[in-house]
């Protein structure tokens, strides 16, 4: 049985093949998935997304979003997904050390609120490079 | 024709020199030029359709940045339409997500129907203070897009006032912010800045700004103003509710709540709405088994939590996409008007000036006539 893998953003479409086997980050913490996995619906969180095709492994910075799974088909919905590959290092880096000097800055409860956000985005991007390293 | 042929008989006359006649017309050009004109203006044809008055070579100029401005809103037209296309392509290369979030809603929400649903993002609350996203586009040059836009919203603020009710600005969009910093008694909270092309990255930050603004109560409802895009030639500035959202993952309408926007504005969502009702009828056909078995990793709430933020997002790009698409409809319309007055100007000033050539010729070839005559 194959695994088809889905990854949908609101631009457009980052992956859609077939896949071996995935690591996904929902909000209650990692689950794999191989092929015929029983159908779920699950929340996905701001983390990284691990793909195995044959004996290699991908990441990608997921963005928070929804993931359905079933009939060995995965759709995963997200608002915005980056391949570990695509993201610049140094880039990513800056932008978690700013995020992480906002969040020591923000005041009141809505600066807080978006602080942790990009907090959050910035950190699964750095993840999603050490993961290939 | 008349002309030609006028040419051609002083070209045949032996017995004038080229030199001769060159230099008649230098000398006599200054001075000939206001009697021609005002002879021109005279004659009832070019005084019926506007009355052009002013000499050989400034007409010869008019008609060159004439000219000169044709080709520009030409081209502007053009590029227009180019990215009208490619406005197009990406709300086709969108289209998979939003339809593929519209189906896991109905089917989620099929499920949660009979539970009692508490997410951040559903929560009504009494409404004391309205944030307001204006969707303007950067450029101008677009007939009244950007004016309607912004009319309305101040026909917004100024009913939420009468209201009595506290409002903040979200500008998106260059010609928003201008004009709302040339107004500095509207409380504006964000200007953000539009791109060429609508990305979710945009759509995100605004998202973001709108989540935070909501989530730590500091509106309690906000509103979406853009332009929906009907048809290449018709575009209606709206107003949309964006949260509260409903459960039922569409726009909702606070029950028993006097704040709404005017009545209208809510009918005219409903077309909206019923194209999506359409949508998920279609998709619901297709997907009945599967959510038969479809069980649920974590609490439904908190998916529900989940997939929000994805449907509020979608939301916003889709506006600015529609922004977008009305802007350029409304430049394109804009500059192809701009094409044909140009061309029906260009046209009066060379009929103007091909007469006004014509009779100063006319002029020279009397007087020679006359001097030539005179010797004899």
């Amino acid at each position: 049985m194959t695994l088809n893998l889905c990854v949908l953003t609101p631009n457009r479409i980052v992956w859609d093949s077939e896949v071996k086997e995935i690591i996904l980050s929902t909000n209650s913490g990692q689950i794999g998935v191989l092929p015929n996995h029983a159908p779920i619906a699950t929340a996905v969180d701001i983390g990284i997304l691990r793909i195995r095709l044959n004996d290699q492994w991908l990441t990608m910075a997921l963005m928070g979003g929804f993931a359905r799974i079933g009939n060995n088909e995965i759709t995963v919905l997200v608002n915005d997904a980056e391949k570990g590959s695509d993201i610049d290092p140094q880039e990513a880096q800056q932008t978690l050390e700013i995020a992480e000097a906002n969040l020591r800055k923000a005041e009141g409860r809505r600066q807080i609120i978006e602080a942790n956000l990009a907090l959050r985005r910035a950190r699964a991007r750095v993840e999603a490079l050490n993961e290939i390293s | 024709m008349s002309c030609s042929n006028l040419t051609m008989w002083m070209s045949s006359k032996p017995s004038l020199s080229d030199t001769s006649s060159l230099s008649f017309c230098s000398s006599l050009n200054p001075f000939q030029l206001p009697t021609h004109t005002s002879s021109s203006s005279n004659t009832p044809r070019s005084s019926s359709v506007t009355p052009i008055h002013c000499g050989l070579r400034e007409l010869r100029s008019r008609i060159d940045s004439v000219k000169n401005t044709q080709k520009i809103t030409e081209a502007m037209k053009l590029v227009a339409a180019a990215k009208v296309r490619r406005a197009q392509e990406a709300v086709v290369n969108g289209r998979p997500f939003s339809e593929t979030l519209v189906e896991v809603l109905y089917n989620i929400n099929e499920q949660l129907q009979t539970e009692d649903i508490d997410a951040p993002l559903t929560k009504i609350r009494p409404v004391k203070k309205v944030a307001l996203v204006v969707c303007t586009g950067d450029r101008g040059l677009c007939g009244g897009f950007n004016n309607n836009i912004i009319k309305k919203a101040e026909a917004r603020i100024a009913e939420l006032k009468g209201l009595g009710l506290d409002y903040t600005v979200i500008s998106v969009g260059k010609k928003g912010n201008s004009y709302f910093v040339r107004r500095p008694y509207i409380p504006v909270d964000r200007f953000l800045e539009g791109t060429t092309l609508p990305t979710a990255k945009e759509a995100q930050a605004i998202a973001d700004d709108v989540f935070s603004l909501f989530v730590s109560e500091e509106v309690d409802k906000v509103e979406l103003l853009y332009t929906k895009f009907v048809s290449l030639v018709k575009s209606d500035p709206v107003i949309h509710t964006l949260l509260p959202l409903s459960p039922k993952g569409e726009i909702c309408d606070i029950n028993g709540n006097c704040v709404d926007a005017a009545e209208d504005e809510f009918f005219r969502l409903t077309t909206r709405e019923g194209k999506l009702t359409v949508e998920r009828d279609v998709v619901r056909t297709q997907t009945a088994d599967f959510s038969a078995i479809l069980q649920f990793e974590q609490d439904p709430v908190q998916i529900l939590d989940a997939l929000l933020p994805l449907y509020l997002n979608s939301q916003i790009l889709k506006a600015l996409q529609e922004s977008l698409a009305s802007e350029l409809a409304a430049r394109m319309s804009a500059m192809s008007n701009a094409t044909d007055n140009a061309v029906e100007l260009k046209k009066n000033l060379s009929i103007v000036y091909n007469r006004q050539r014509q009779a100063k010729i006319t002029g020279e070839i009397l007087e020679i006539v006359a001097g030539a005559d005179a010797l004899v």
